[in-house]
């Protein structure tokens, strides 16, 4: 079955297998497809999408979306890599094949930040719909943390909270939340002071 | 003034008075019972702290719902929301006059008092509707509008049911319909199809379950009584537990002869041994079908509200009216 | 992309209503009917949130039509497991949509494990699932163990499977009896809990704990199972056919119950898959997965058992499911009891594990479905990124497929079918 994979020789890359897992990366515009395929053909019959996950890798690197796949044809979990900008963190959404992948996009944004083109239902799902920061980030510091841990003085990444209105134009709201931008305590508690929006 | 007169005034106030006192040991007896025995069911304790076998605990609700804040809703319709469980208790207490408790034991003895029996009961529904309304509360408003939906519908085959026990008996005095019973046998086994017809429709009246959906709590919280509290949650609370007691001596009334024992009545016991000898039998009927009911609410898992009146109104009042028109043709024919 | 086919979306009487009215009059030559006069403003404003919807499908659930309103059932609801919010849109009784608000309980356990060492995580995971805390222990405990490269003696193995059919039969007797509970029957769930009580006292003499039992070890289990265990156990097995039997009596025939689950809230094959539903919700759908069989863990490739399924996936489809796999739980712990090798119940393990970096995932089948862990290492004794698929979580998803179209006393008994448990959905 490994071979099968082979179908895709310029797609997959990485490929790496051990005792039940079979494991590639994807490139991110082709995530989409690969995956239909993936599905729908005979050869793979990968019906079921066990899992979806963000991994973060850093504020020097990048965001991984991991899958996993179950088919009954095959003995083996397929993981599937996709590497995702962190700068710009956008992936199409596979909510048009699984359905069953909103709950999962949901919560990678809510805790990750990515943003899932395409998904119709994209808003927070653990944290309150007003919450600012992306807590599974690595980078994220509570303001609590922030001063006693052994690095105090880092600025904690946690934003004051105020209802995001931003969602609806174009800009994608992790311009503004990135942890990686200019973006100062300061600034931030201005942005609670100043901001005259509805609560 | 006429002494007769100021004698018949002085009994009803005396016996009304008595009837809503009663209405509290009754409330308490029936609340005690269904802890008690659901929790016997359902194999725990029930309630065993206060006094031998827990047997005041049900007083310590009342004292517990009297100390409790009595909060009225910001938004609330106040005077109506205020005025409903008066409404329901009422009517529940009230339909206790006409109740024939033994031989000369009852507060009213009208002519009439069948008709008198349903007017007030169905006073209820309107308590239950305004209680919905004037909470200002959608699970109140939900509650509301179902007790209204059901026991409107669920009035009709009640109703319907106990024609037939009037045709056959020729009266509207319940005292008198138990007097026909002495003669021919328990109205149970002249109306096989009303017993059950009647049986099914008051359970639904009174929202027992399986037909509790006024107060589902699992759907819409409580219902109607969502946003009561103290004492006015107490009134809701005592009204369903009388209300319970009340269908169930009518149940016994109508169909299982009321105080009269299942053997005839022995003649020497006349005046006060006779009223003991049919309370006796009478308090013990009733006390069967609130177990009865008690026992169903148990073991049976609450029914829908489509379903619910989808049997009020396909199975329930054809039935009701089939049983009528057979009633009144064997009267007819067979000149009973 | 995921637009939902309006075809399908609208089940709703009174709207199908509404545009055979607006069809008739068109090709009468007629306007449009007239709107109504009436102002609202009364129970349908209330519950819309102050503030703007932020999506597509938001903006569709808070656009309450005339004759609609919205009910927030949760998160303080007599019967919504625990702490979960359902914004329920409702036409009189009938709902006509419906959203799940979850977030109530998130503790960010993932984030806790992530900064725990590999033996801590496992403490941690417990409360994930409580129905089901020997499974949340399990798919960690294999996901390090494939990590760590280590061996885990067949009697540990054995022991785990016990301890997980074990679990599994209290958390399916207690489903029966939520499930009755939220249609108004009260006393299955007693004699669930009576069923509860003895396999968890059953646990805790060889975990030490009731809930939590925090048994697992990478590379093995906490303690062994004695002879006085074993003994017990055959006790335990004796009575657990009364409790039960008991609740299928109360259930399964009773007229009501049928009535009110026959038929309600169905969930196609081809929706369950759709939606990543897995375990005993996807198999009463007719799908024969059952992680155990399709990708056997621990020992469940020794042990003879068939994966169950029903067809209709309706309620009463997801509950005999459920009875079914208690009998067969109660069956495989009968091939396990007899089976059980001798030897050491614990690998060779340090007490702080460092593994070399890589990734592992581990799934198993735990009673609400796949239970996944996806971990990594990167040679820290931290897992760099801990990530659990909690099945509860991905089941919820179904129901604004389910509601639409059924009462609003059905919502109850459609989400307690789907048996999802807060402590999992909310991590």
């Amino acid at each position: 079955m490994r071979l099968l994979l082979d179908r895709f020789p310029n797609t997959v890359s990485d490929l790496w297998t051990d005792a039940d897992t079979v494991e590639v990366e994807v490139p991110r515009d082709q995530i989409v497809d690969t995956l239909r395929i993936l599905r729908d053909h005979d050869d793979f019959g990968f019906f079921f999408l066990a899992d979806a996950a963000a991994v973060d890798y850093g504020p020097q690197n990048w965001f991984e979306v991991v899958y996993h796949l179950y088919s009954h044809r095959h003995p083996a979990w397929l993981r599937i890599r996709v590497r995702v900008d962190r700068a710009d963190p956008r992936l199409p959404s596979i909510t048009g094949l699984w359905e069953g992948a909103m709950f999962h996009e949901r919560e990678m944004y809510d805790m990750m930040g990515i943003v899932f083109e395409g998904n119709r239902d994209l808003r927070r799902i653990f944290m309150s719909p007003d919450y600012r920061s992306f807590p599974q980030r690595r980078d994220f510091l509570l303001p609590d943390d922030a001063a006693d841990s052994s690095g105090a003085g880092v600025n904690p990444l946690e934003r004051p909270e105020t209802w995001d209105l931003t969602r609806f134009s174009d800009a994608l709201p992790v311009g503004r939340t990135h942890p990686g931008s200019e973006q100062t305590a300061v600034e931030a508690g201005e942005a609670m002071v100043d901001e005259s929006r509805p609560r | 003034m006429d002494l007769s007169l100021l004698l018949g005034v002085g009994r009803f106030v005396l016996s009304t008075t008595l009837i809503l006192l009663l209405t509290v040991p009754t409330a308490f007896i029936i609340i005690y019972l269904e802890l008690k025995v659901i929790a016997l069911m359902q194999l725990r304790i029930g309630p065993n702290r206060v006094g031998p076998a827990g047997i005041f605990q049900s007083a310590i609700h009342g004292f517990k719902v009297l100390a409790k804040e009595d909060f009225t809703p910001d938004q609330a319709d106040r005077p109506v929301f205020t005025m409903a469980p008066w409404m329901v208790f009422m009517a529940a207490a009230m339909s206790m006059l006409v109740i024939p408790f033994a031989p000369g034991l009852v507060a009213l003895d009208s002519d009439i008092s069948v008709i008198y029996f349903f007017a007030i009961i169905g006073l209820s529904v309107v308590g239950l509707l305004v209680a919905g309304w004037a909470s200002y509360n959608k699970y109140s408003l939900l509650g509301g509008l179902r007790s209204a939906a059901q026991m409107v519908s669920y009035e009709i085959p009640l109703t319907l049911s106990i024609v037939g026990v009037v045709i056959l008996t020729g009266t509207l005095s319940f005292t008198n319909i138990i007097e026909w019973q002495r003669l021919h046998g328990w109205g149970l086994i002249w109306q096989l199809v009303g017993f059950p017809i009647f049986f099914i429709a008051s359970t639904a009246e009174i929202n027992r379950t399986p037909f509790d959906m006024v107060e589902a709590d699992s759907e819409i919280v409580a219902g109607f009584a969502t946003e009561y509290s103290g004492m006015r949650f107490g009134f809701f609370f005592f009204a369903e537990y009388v209300s319970l007691f009340v269908m169930s001596t009518i149940l016994v009334t109508l169909f299982f002869g009321g105080w009269l024992a299942p053997w005839p009545f022995p003649a020497q016991l006349a005046g006060f041994g006779g009223t003991i000898y049919g309370l006796f039998w009478f308090i013990l009927k009733t006390y069967f079908f609130v177990f009865v009911s008690i026992w169903a609410r148990a073991t049976l898992p609450r029914v829908r509200v489509d379903q619910l009146m989808g049997m009020a109104w396909k199975v329930l009042l054809p039935l009701a009216l089939v049983n009528l028109f057979v009633t009144a043709i064997a009267v007819v024919v067979f000149n009973l | 992309m995921t637009a939902v086919d309006p075809e399908t979306r609208i089940r709703d009487p009174i709207e199908l209503d509404r545009q055979e009215e607006e069809r008739l009059r068109a090709a009468a030559g007629l306007g449009p009917p007239r709107a109504a006069a009436v102002e609202y403003a009364g129970f349908d404003q209330i519950g819309l949130p102050d503030r703007p919807p932020q999506t597509e499908r938001e903006s569709e659930l808070y656009s309450v039509r005339e004759g609609e309103m919205l009910v927030n059932m949760g998160p303080q609801h007599p019967s919504t497991h625990g702490v979960m919010r359902l914004v329920v849109k409702v036409r009189g009784e009938v709902v006509t949509d419906l959203d799940v608000v979850l977030g109530y309980l998130h503790r960010g356990i993932e984030k806790l494990c992530e900064n725990a060492t590999y033996t801590t995580v496992l403490t941690y995971v417990d409360p994930m699932d409580y129905m089901s805390a020997m499974h949340n222990e399990h798919a960690p405990a294999i996901a390090f163990e494939k990590l760590y490269g280590v061996e885990v003696p067949k009697r540990a193995e054995y022991i785990r499977a016990l301890v997980v059919e074990l679990n599994r039969v209290f958390s399916h007797a207690l489903m029966m009896g939520f499930l009755a509970l939220d249609m108004g029957g009260l006393t299955p769930i007693l004699y669930g809990f009576i069923n509860r009580d003895e396999t968890v006292e059953l646990l805790s003499s060889i975990s030490g704990q009731r809930m939590l039992f925090n048994f697992f070890r990478v590379g093995g289990v906490n303690w062994d199972v004695s002879d006085e265990f074993i003994s017990r156990l055959s006790t335990w097995r004796s009575n657990v056919g009364k409790a039960i039997g008991d609740n299928e009596l109360l259930l399964t025939q009773n007229e009501i119950f049928t009535a009110r689950t026959k038929g309600l809230g169905i969930l196609t094959a081809k929706d369950a898959v759709s939606m990543g539903v897995s375990g005993p919700n996807l198999r009463a759908s007719g799908v024969p997965f059952d992680v155990r069989k399709a990708h056997p863990y621990s020992i469940y490739n020794e042990l003879e058992f068939d994966v169950i399924t029903q067809q209709s996936g309706d309620t009463y489809a997801r509950y005999l499911q459920r009875v079914a796999e208690i009998k067969q739980s109660i069956h495989l712990i009968d091939q396990i009891v007899e089976r059980m090798p001798h030897g050491p119940v614990q690998a060779q393990v340090p007490g702080i594990i460092r593994p070399k970096p890589g990734r592992a995932y581990a799934a198993i089948e735990s009673p609400r479905g796949l239970y996944s862990v996806y971990a990594i290492s990167d040679g820290g004794p931290n897992p760099y990124r801990f990530r659990m698929r909690d099945p509860s979580y991905i089941t919820l998803q179904v129901m604004p497929r389910l509601m639409p179209g059924h009462l609003l006393a059905d919502t109850m008994a459609i989400m307690a079918s789907l048996d999802p448990i807060m402590g999992g959905v909310d991590k």
